[in-house]
Order: structure tokens, then C-alpha cells, then sequence
């Protein structure tokens, strides 16, 4: 039906823009049809839908579509992100419908899609797409789809919600707030709050009795120590800014780099080497004073304390010697000038 | 033994070493405060940078028209046209401390300005914190290792870099309030004196005067009372330390306008009023427990406990009705990310983008304390053996500071003087043991004749004797926590014991020594580090925190260079325009303006009004038109610009422009990003877009550039520029410095609008105001 439309509409010109709108609103509907069978409202395309919906239409057509392209076969690559993409592309869709729940005219004018490579080669050969991860916005007025809108980089960087910041730039619609699931569902949180009403009681006893773990002097000098460790080694920087451990080698592939130079950024490992040379020298300092000095046996005694002593010195000239190397200051002392 | 002449000579010594300590801390506040001198050597006398010359313009409005006036201050030279109301929107703890400092100057009849008050406030208190540190060290480990900390704190960089001369901020005296708080706390936690509990809330009311972070001390010491209850540590002390602050802290906090009900309405504070009712449901179980016998107190125990928790879930059930209800849970972004420390990059864009904001990697923390790093896990240890109230307080605030600090790096300053109070510690610990098996090995066998013979005041005994007094006083201010309560007879008894164990203890300790050569190559390592320290320290107080910004320095082979282009500009601003006239700039310089120049200004440092800032930005990136429109709307006669490519200075206006796009572009959407930026890249030679090469700001930065050296090079960006000659139709230059950092240009005054009679003039009229017409939406302020 759709075919012939075209064919008649060129000879009767006042049924052309009656028959197009009519056809026009049944794709439309069509797509929120498929759209309520999904439960993000993601509709799931293949090669002859694309052409259904997408390129034998006349344009304008009276909605945009979001394409995200898929490839299942990529998703155990973490660093495309394909995965957590589509989970957060699902969402800008659910929020989308959710928000609109009530304004079916904005409803049909956006629909979310997407297609898998494997099925679907040819589409993907018709947008011209060569990486993943890719999103591509349809407009109405588009007429071939290579020239539709990408997604950058840039627009992924926020998930969802630069998604639907980009969606709303371009479309003039509004996607509204991003309603994330919480993190765990009503369920759980009755079933954790049950049991921790019924931990309570045992937990207030053994506080009473004074035998928990929190009484136990050594966990807590271990979680001090520890949390210094983690600190001080910058390792709140590598879990904010996602730093990996090492990085490879670009002039020598084979070769990797733990230590990173420039004083803005570092990297895993070395976050932990200079942590551990960090914490080093004070708990040696510690043993010295507080556990050596009860040792009976002299020689020992100092066979221990030289080990220690030159272990720390190392350490700290390590740590200066890096320090200098990562950050270029030169620090220096200040003599009377008479003296030079 | 004969106890008469050892208790004389013990009290002797004492007093000694109580002298002794006394000049070792004048020495240390001396060494604080003229560390901080650098900046006043190399540079000269003056404030620093952006927010303290806002500081100190509220200073001077305190000291000419007094507190009243200044707690209803309403400021109409700034954000014009809406003014600010400072009286009510400043932490006014510095400025009232500077205040009084110059009042009280002046009733003893010494004249100083001001501003020389403002430039000193900062070094004196950082000698008080350091005093201050002295005393909380001093009650969780003795006076060794108060000595210790306090002379690390009186010259660890990173409460350096906050409190040189002339950097007149809100942190320069918060850290004193804080340590001096968290003193009067542990003092107060030793003795379970009500007095000093009461000084506890003042100290309190004047840190929540002065800065925001007083959540800190008010979340740290709930913690910490809730970690001794429930480590089963709970005493009467505890009581007196903890609900007399809550109450009178939180009532004083209210009287803080910035403050006000927030001390009762935000998440921040909820945590000590649930460890508040926390404290009194425990107490009521140790009081019940007292009275009864032990079957009744079991029987009581189901009840109370019943009945509290009870209590408990309606309260909690309660705060979290409240905090659920406010759209961010109650917290505010900057507790949040540090609660979870994600949460500002992924949310928070502009917390983000600040740079004190960053969490900082490895090298910063050796930058700013330095050694102190490798220090404190001894000190932690040294806390724990053996554990008290106060040390695990001390250890409590380590952990705590120093995750904040990997989250934030403007938070380092919180974690400095715990580190000092921690690689105190472990430094006096660690020498006294060293030490102790040096004099040892050289007096060996003479301590076996002290103990037996009478305390002799041969000299080569002094050290040892003092040792002895030394474990003899750790262990008395020990004893003295479990028994306060007790009367004096039961007191005196109690001592008699405790020397009696004091002396088998030091006996004990005594024979725990070190190899001798061993002690003295780490006697020897320690000084070491503590030079290398000092020399770390002084070097980055002289090189890297004493830069006022407001003056830059450069070397070259001719010798020092000095740019005073920024005072310059200010001066021609007060000397040359009318009091009433406006400038428009950039955020930044919005303190600056109104504090040297004395005139009003669109925006400044305090970001209160985001659409504000803009319409500033919309301006600047729009064409010279549209922003002559914008400018003219708010009245604004005079356009400043910081431009740094001539002498190459990189954090101008140019470098910041694309802030100002966002910003504007956030509030106003016809301004895009993308059509600043050639396929991503900001740039400003040939290749740059029309929209960059027609913006305001590039017009009003590069305007006569190329006549400078004929090609406008821009030492910057380190690129020719894109549009070399144009001239400027609705600005006019009216200043530029030496330097051509800082451009000053005038808004050409409107046109005649009716022109002429003839039919070409009137159409271009029309079309002009169908243009503006356009543009009136875009506009707020038409």
C-alpha cells in the first residue's frame, strides 16, 4: 500500500496530501505500536523496517528517529562501552516516553531504535557507519541518511543525560528529567531493612558485652593505616577519573608505562608504589620504635634496625628523586650569599 | 630513696622545662610568622589576589562606619543593578578579627593602616595555630610531641600557601578556630570541666564566624563520640565534652546571618543532633545500670532498651521524612562529592571545573607535606599503643582529613595540621627512643646508681632523670583520665601507687634499648629528614605560594621584570572616570574593581547570580552590536579586558573565553559553543571561525594588536592572529597599560536617532529598531 501511494498521489495532486498524511499518521502509529511492545520503548529495526519507515517515506516525515547502532558480537569490549550505552540510550527512551506520558503529539514525533549489525548490514553500510559506538539522529526533513546528525563523543560523555541534551537540541523536544532506577528496587529494601531490624537486637548485645569487632584495637590501627595508604597515593583521583593501571608505550607498543610525567595526572600503578613507599618508611619508623626496642637479642636487634633505616632512606630518596622527575621543581636551599 | 629532695628537684626540673618549653614556642611563633614573609620581602605590602581584596574592602567599610552599619550593609557598587546584601551573605569572622586587631592598635595609639593590619593578619595566626596545635598535641601525647607538631605546623607548606602575608582569606584564621576547637574538646574530654566546655561552644561559634567548613568540626566530633560508645568507651567527660556544644554551639551558630537556620535545617548538621540523642539514651542506660543491681538491670535493660529504640526509629524516621523531602536530599553538591566522590564530575559540571576542586595526585600531597608523609603512620601506630579518648580522637581526624583531601586537594589544608600532630608524635616518640639508648650506651651503667643511690645532680644524670619525669608525668595525665572523679585523699593515695609503678615501669623501659650506632645513624637520618623539610618548606614558601597576582614578576637575562599593569589600569579607572560609572568585566576582576578602583561593577567574585554572569558573557561573545546593546541596557560606560598575548601571560581573557561562552550560552542559547570552534579546537589565528574573529572579546583584545610588532604574534597561544586590522564602531580605546594586559575601552554614546528627513536615512532607522526589536528577547535587561 505504501508503494502505491506514491503512484497515485503523482496523478490526483489533492489526494497526495490527504493519502501521505493518512499513510504518514499509520506509520506513525505502527511505531508506537512496536514501541509499547518493548519495555524501554527501544524499537528494534532490521533492514526492511528501516526502509519502511525510514527511506521509502516522503519527506518531511512526521517524526525524528534515534538509531543506535549495535554490534553483540563487541559488547565484551569494555572500552567501546557499547553495553552501558544501550542501557543508558534504553533509559533516555523510557524517560522520554514516561515524561510524555500525557502529549501523544510530542510522543510520535521522536521514536527510539535500534539495529544489530549482524542482521543488518546494509543499513549500516547506508549511514555510512565504520566505529562503534555510534548514535544517529534522523531528522523529518532528511533526505538521505548519511547526512544525518552523529552523536559525538562529547554527547556521550554525560550518558543519559547528555543523550537527551543532544536529543533536545536538535529535535526542539523535550525529553524531561532522566528517571535512573534506583539502586535497589523496594524489595530489597524491605527485605534489607527486616533484617537489619532483626540484626539489631544481637548486634545492641554483643555492643553491651563489649565483643564486636569494632573492639578489636587491631582492626581499627589496619583501617587507619589503610585508608592513609589509599589517600595518599592519589588513589582518589584514578577511581574519579577512571586512570588506568598502566598505560602502552606509544613509541615502542611492546613496553608499558607506570609512571606518567606531569604533575596533573597519574596513573594506577603508580599511585600504589609511591602509596606503598609513602607508608613504608612510617610503619618501619614505628617498628623500630615501638616493636625493636622489646627485642631481647642485640644482634638481631641491629641486623633489623640497619635494614630498616636503609629501607627508609631509599624510599624517601625514591620518593624525592620521582618527585622531581614528575614534576620538574627543582627545590633548593637558601645560603648567605657571603658564602657562594 | 629520699623522697623530699627528688620531689624538689622534680619540680625544679618541671619548672625547667616548662621555661624551657615556653621560648622553644615564642621561637616557633617567631619562625611561623616571619616564614610568611616572602611575599612582602620580594613583592611589597599588599593584598593578594581576588576574594581578600574583597575581604579587606569590608574591612574598611567595618573600620569607617562600625559593626551596625556593616552588619546591614547593603553594597550597591557591585552587581548593578542589584547590589548585594554583604552584611548577610559573609562569613564575618575575619573581618571582624581584623577589625578589632586595628581598633585595638589604634586605642593603644599605633597608627597602622588598614591594610597593613589586613596584610598580617594571616602570619600572626599561623603562629597562634601553631600554638594552638601545641596544646591539642600536648593532651593526647605530652609536651614533646606538642613541641614537635607545633614547629612542623608552623611551617608545613600547605597552610603556607593559604596564609602568606597579604593572603587575607577566611582560612588564614579558620585553621587556628578549628585546631583551637578541636583543643578545647580534647581538654575538655581530659577533665570534664564545664568550663571548658563553654569555651568549646564559643571557640565553635567563632569558627562557623569564620569559614564554611566548620560542617567538619561538627560532623568529626559527633563521630568521634559516637566511635567511644561504641567501642564501649563512654564516660561522664564524654557527656560534659559533647552535649554542652551541641546546644550552645548550635544556638550560637544560628546568630551567624550566612548560617542562620541552617544550622538546624541541612543534612550537614543532622549528624550530631542523632548522635546528641544518641549520647542521652546511653547515658540513661550507664545511669540505670549504676542504681540497680545487676538481675535488675537486666530486667531494666529489654525495658530502656525497647523504649529507646523505639525512640531511635521515630527520630531517624523523622530526619529522613525531612531530608527525603528536599530535591537534594538536604546535603549540598560540595558535601555530596564528598560523600561520594564521583558525584561532582558526573553531576556537578561547575563544582568540577574549579580547580581547587581537583582531587589531587601523589606529588601534591609531597608538595604540601612534604615529609610529613612518610611520618605519619608511626604517628597513627603511636596513637594506638596504647589508645586513649584523645588519641583515637587524633587518629579519627587523620583518616578522616586525608580521604577529604584525596577527594578535594583544597582540603589538603584541613589535613596539614593533622599531619603535624601525627608526625609530632611519631618524631618525639621515635627520638625518645633513640635517644634514650644513646644516653644509655654512654651512661650505662650510672642509671643502675640513680635508682639505687639518691638522684645525685651529676650531669650525665639529668637526661635520664628526665625521662623518668618525662614517662612519669605521660603516665600521669593517663591515670588522671580514669580518675578524676575521685577526691583528693583518694587522688593522693593513687599517686603514691603510680610512682610506685611508674618507676618498675621505667625500669622496664629502660631496658628496652637500641644498639648504639644503629640509634645514631637514626638520630642522625631523622635530622636529616627534618632539614630536608625545613629547607622544602622555606624554599616553597619563598618560591611558590608568595605570588600576590596582583603584581607579576618575570627573570629575564636584563634582570627582574615587574608587571604593575593591573594597579595601573585600577588607578586610571579611580582617577579618570566618574564615581558613578559602571565597568563591565569578567567575574574575576569584580573584587579588584570595586576594592582599588572604587567603582561599580556587573559581576564579581561572588558567583551568587548565574544569569548575571551570563548576560556578561552573552555580551562579550556577541558581536560588537549586540554587546554595545547588552552593555549599554545596564548603564555600563566603561569595558576593562585582560589581555595577556603581548607579554604572555596565559590565564587572560582569551584563554577564559570559552567559560564565558558556556556560561552565557547556558542562559542564553544563541550563543553556541560549536560556532566558537573549528572542528573542536579553540583557536584564534586564520583558521578561526567568523563568530570567534567578530566576538567582542576578540575584538576588544586583539584592536591594534598588529601595531605592536607588525605581525600580531600572540605569545599565548603562540600563533599569529586571524584578523589583524579592523577598526572598532561602537567601542573606543580609551586606556591601555604599559603592558597591554589590561584594555579599557569606553562605549561610544548613542547616536542621534533622528537623523535626517530624507527616505534612505529613514529606513535604515527602521531597520535598526526592528533589529533591536529582535534582539529584546535575547536581552534581559531591554
Amino acid at each position: 500500500m505504501v508503494s502505491k501511494i506514491p503512484s497515485l498521489a503523482a496523478l490526483i495532486p489533492l489526494f497526495l496530501l490527504l493519502a501521505s498524511t493518512v499513510a504518514d499518521s499509520d506509520l506513525a502509529a505502527e511505531l508506537l505500536a512496536l514501541q509499547s511492545r518493548s519495555e524501554s520503548g527501544v524499537i528494534h529495526l532490521d533492514d526492511r523496517a528501516v526502509s519502511r519507515f525510514l527511506t521509502s517515506p516522503k519527506t518531511p516525515r512526521p517524526y525524528s528517529l534515534l538509531i543506535f547502532f549495535d554490534a553483540e558480537h563487541l559488547h565484551d569490549k569494555a572500552e567501546l562501552r557499547l553495553t552501558t550505552l544501550k542501557n543508558e540510550f534504553a533509559l533516555v527512551s523510557s524517560s522520554f516516553i514516561a515524561n510524555n506520558q500525557h502529549n501523544p503529539t510530542v510522543r510520535s514525533k521522536l521514536f527510539f531504535c535500534d539495529i544489530e549489525f549482524k542482521e543488518s548490514q546494509s543499513t549500516f553500510g547506508l549511514f555510512g557507519v565504520k566505529s562503534l559506538p555510534h548514535i544517529r539522529l534522523v531528522g523529518p526533513d532528511l533526505k538521505s541518511p548519511k547526512d544525518s546528525d552523529q552523536m559525538d563523543q562529547a554527547d556521550l560523555s554525560r550518558l543519559a543525560e547528555s543523550m537527551a541534551a543532544f536529543v533536545e537540541s536538535k529535535t526542539k523536544l523535550s525529553v524531561g528529567p532522566i528517571a535512573r532506577p534506583p539502586l535497589v528496587s523496594k524489595m530489597q529494601f524491605i527485605f534489607m531493612v527486616a533484617v537489619l531490624l532483626i540484626c539489631t537486637p544481637f548486634i545492641i548485645r554483643r555492643i553491651l558485652a563489649g565483643d564486636t569487632l569494632l573492639h578489636d584495637k587491631k582492626v581499627w590501627l589496619f583501617g587507619a593505616v589503610f585508608v592513609y595508604f589509599f589517600s595518599v597515593g592519589g588513589t582518589m583521583h584514578n577511581i574519579i577519573r577512571n586512570m588506568p593501571m598502566f598505560l602502552p608505550d606509544r613509541n615502542d607498543p611492546s613496553r608499558l608505562i607506570f609512571f606518567y610525567q606531569g604533575s596533573g595526572m597519574q596513573l594506577g600503578a603508580e599511585g600504589f608504589a609511591v602509596g606503598c613507599l609513602y607508608t613504608v618508611v612510617g610503619l618501619l619508623l614505628a617498628l623500630v620504635t615501638h616493636a625493636l626496642v622489646r627485642v631481647r637479642n642485640r644482634s638481631v636487634q641491629r641486623f633489623i634496625m640497619i635494614i630498616a633505616l636503609f629501607i627508609s632512606f631509599w624510599a624517601v630518596k625514591k620518593v624525592v628523586y620521582l618527585d622531581n622527575w614528575k614534576t620538574g621543581y627543582r627545590v633548593h636551599a637558601f645560603w648567605p650569599s657571603s658564602w657562594n | 630513696m629520699s623522697s623530699p629532695v627528688t620531689a624538689s628537684e622534680r619540680t625544679v626540673r618541671h619548672a625547667f622545662g616548662n621555661v624551657l618549653a615556653f621560648f622553644v614556642l615564642i621561637l616557633i611563633g617567631v619562625l611561623a610568622f616571619s616564614i610568611r614573609l616572602f611575599s612582602v620581602i620580594k613583592y611589597e605590602s599588599v593584598i593578594h589576589e581576588f576574594d581578600p581584596y574583597f575581604n579587606y574592602r569590608v574591612t574598611q567599610f567595618l573600620t569607617k562606619n562600625g559593626i551596625y552599619d556593616f552588619w546591614n550593609w547593603f553594597d550597591d557598587r557591585t552587581w548593578y543593578p542589584l547590589g548585594r546584601v554583604i552584611g548577610g551573605t559573609v562569613y564575618p569572622g575575619l573581618t571582624l578579627t581584623a577589625g578589632t586587631l586595628w581598633w585595638v592598635l589604634h586605642s593603644l595609639n599605633i597608627p597602622l593602616s588598614v591594610e597593613t593590619v589586613c596584610v598580617f593578619t594571616a602570619p600572626t595566626f599561623s603562629a597562634f595555630a601553631s600554638w594552638a596545635t601545641y596544646l591539642l598535641t600536648k593532651e593526647v601525647k605530652g609536651p614533646g610531641a606538642g613541641l614537635a607538631a607545633a614547629a612542623l605546623l608552623g611551617m608545613v607548606p600547605s597552610y603556607i600557601s593559604r596564609s602568606v602575608a597579604g593572603s587575607y582569606d577566611n582560612e588564614a584564621v579558620a585553621i587556628f578556630a578549628l585546631i583551637f576547637t578541636f583543643f578545647l574538646y580534647i581538654k575538655t574530654l581530659n577533665t570534664g570541666s564545664l568550663f571548658y566546655a563553654t569555651l568549646n561552644a564559643i571557640s565553635y561559634f567563632y569558627m562557623v564566624c569564620s569559614w564554611g567548613g566548620y560542617t567538619f568540626i561538627i560532623n568529626l566530633i559527633p563521630m568521634h563520640v559516637l566511635l567511644c560508645i561504641v567501642t564501649g568507651r563512654y564516660s561522664p567527660r564524654l557527656y560534659i565534652a559533647y552535649a554542652p556544644l551541641v546546644v550552645l554551639g548550635t544556638l550560637l551558630a544560628a546568630l551567624v546571618p550566612v548560617v542562620g537556620f541552617n544550622a538546624v535545617m541541612t543534612s550537614e548538621h543532622f549528624a550530631s543532633f542523632l548522635v546528641f540523642i544518641i549520647i542521652h539514651v546511653v547515658a540513661l542506660v550507664y545511669y540505670i545500670k549504676g542504681i540497680l543491681s545487676p538481675r535488675m538491670f537486666k530486667v531494666a535493660v529489654t525495658l530502656v532498651l525497647s523504649i529507646g529504640l523505639a525512640v531511635c526509629c521515630a527520630v531517624i524516621a523523622i530526619l529522613i521524612a525531612v531530608v527525603a523531602s528536599s530535591p537534594t536530599k538536604g546535603w549540598s553538591g560540595r558535601s555530596l562529592s564528598l560523600l561520594d566522590p564521583t558525584y561532582a564530575s558526573k553531576y556537578i559540571p561547575i563544582i568540577a571545573s574549579v580547580s581547587e576542586h581537583q582531587p589531587p595526585t601523589w606529588p601534591s600531597y609531597f608538595m604540601d607535606i612534604n615529609v610529613l608523609a612518610f611520618l605519619v603512620p608511626a604517628g597513627i601506630i603511636a596513637c594506638f599503643l596504647p589508645l586513649s579518648d584523645a588519641s583515637s580522637f587524633a587518629v579519627l581526624y587523620i583518616v578522616t582529613s586525608v580521604y577529604f583531601s584525596g577527594v578535594m586537594v583544597r582540603l589538603m589544608l584541613v589535613l596539614a595540621p593533622a599531619a603535624c600532630i601525627m608526625s609530632g608524635i611519631a618524631l618525639s616518640e621515635a627520638f625518645d627512643a633513640l635517644t634514650g639508648s644513646i644516653k644509655f650506651h654512654l651512661l650505662g651503667f650510672s642509671i643502675e646508681n640513680s635508682q639505687a643511690g639518691a638522684g645525685d645532680a651529676s650531669p650525665d644524670n639529668v637526661p635520664a632523670q628526665k625521662n623518668a619525669v618525662k614517662s612519669d608525668a605521660s603516665e600521669n595525665t593517663l591515670k588522671e583520665r580514669t580518675s578524676r572523679k575521685s577526691k583528693k585523699k583518694e587522688k593522693e593515695r593513687e599517686k603514691e601507687e603510680q610512682d610506685g609503678k611508674s618507676s618498675l615501669k621505667s625500669q622496664i623501659k629502660r631496658l628496652q634499648v637500641l644498639p648504639f650506632e644503629a640509634s645514631i645513624i637514626g638520630v642522625f637520618l631523622l635530622i636529616l629528614l627534618g632539614a630536608f623539610y625545613v629547607v622544602h618548606c622555606v624554599w616553597a614558601a619563598a618560591e611558590a605560594y608568595s605570588a600576590p597576582s596582583i603584581v607579576l614578576t618575570s627573570h629575564t637575562q636584563s634582570g627582574l621584570h615587574v608587571f604593575d599593569d593591573f594597579r595601573e589600569a585600577y588607578a586610571w579607572l579611580r582617577h579618570n572616570t566618574e564615581v558613578d560609572d559602571k565597568v563591565a568585566s569578567w567575574w574575576d576582576y569584580g573584587y579588584q574593581t570595586t576594592a582599588m578602583a572604587n567603582r561599580t561593577v556587573i559581576v564579581d567574585n561572588n558567583t551568587w547570580n548565574n544569569t548575571h554572569i551570563a548576560t556578561v558573557g552573552t555580551a562579550m561573545s556577541s558581536p560588537e552590536k549586540a554587546a554595545w546593546e547588552i552593555f549599554n541596557s545596564l548603564d555600563v560606560k566603561y569595558v576593562l579586558v585582560v589581555f595577556g598575548g603581548l607579554v604572555g601571560y596565559p590565564s587572560d581573557d582569551i584563554n577564559k573565553f570559552l567559560w564565558m561562552v558556556r556560561i552565557g550560552g547556558g542562559v542564553f542559547p544563541h550563543i553556541k559553543e560549536p560556532d566558537y570552534l573549528r572542528d573542536g579546537q579553540y583557536r584564534i589565528d586564520s583558521q578561526a571561525t567568523p563568530t570567534m574573529l567578530n566576538c567582542l572579546m576578540y575584538k576588544l583584545s586583539y584592536y591594534r594588536f598588529v601595531d605592536t610588532d607588525g605581525k600580531g604574534f600572540d605569545r599565548v597561544r603562540q600563533t599569529e592572529i586571524g584578523k589583524k586590522y579592523f577598526k572598532l564602531t561602537h567601542f573606543e580605546e580609551v586606556f591601555t597599560t604599559h603592558h597591554w594586559m589590561v584594555r579599557i575601552y569606553k562605549l561610544k554614546p548613542q547616536k542621534n536617532r533622528i537623523r535626517g528627513k530624507s527616505k534612505k536615512s529613514k529606513s535604515k532607522a527602521s531597520s535598526t529598531a526592528s533589529s533591536t526589536k529582535r534582539r529584546i528577547n535575547k536581552n534581559p535587561w531591554l
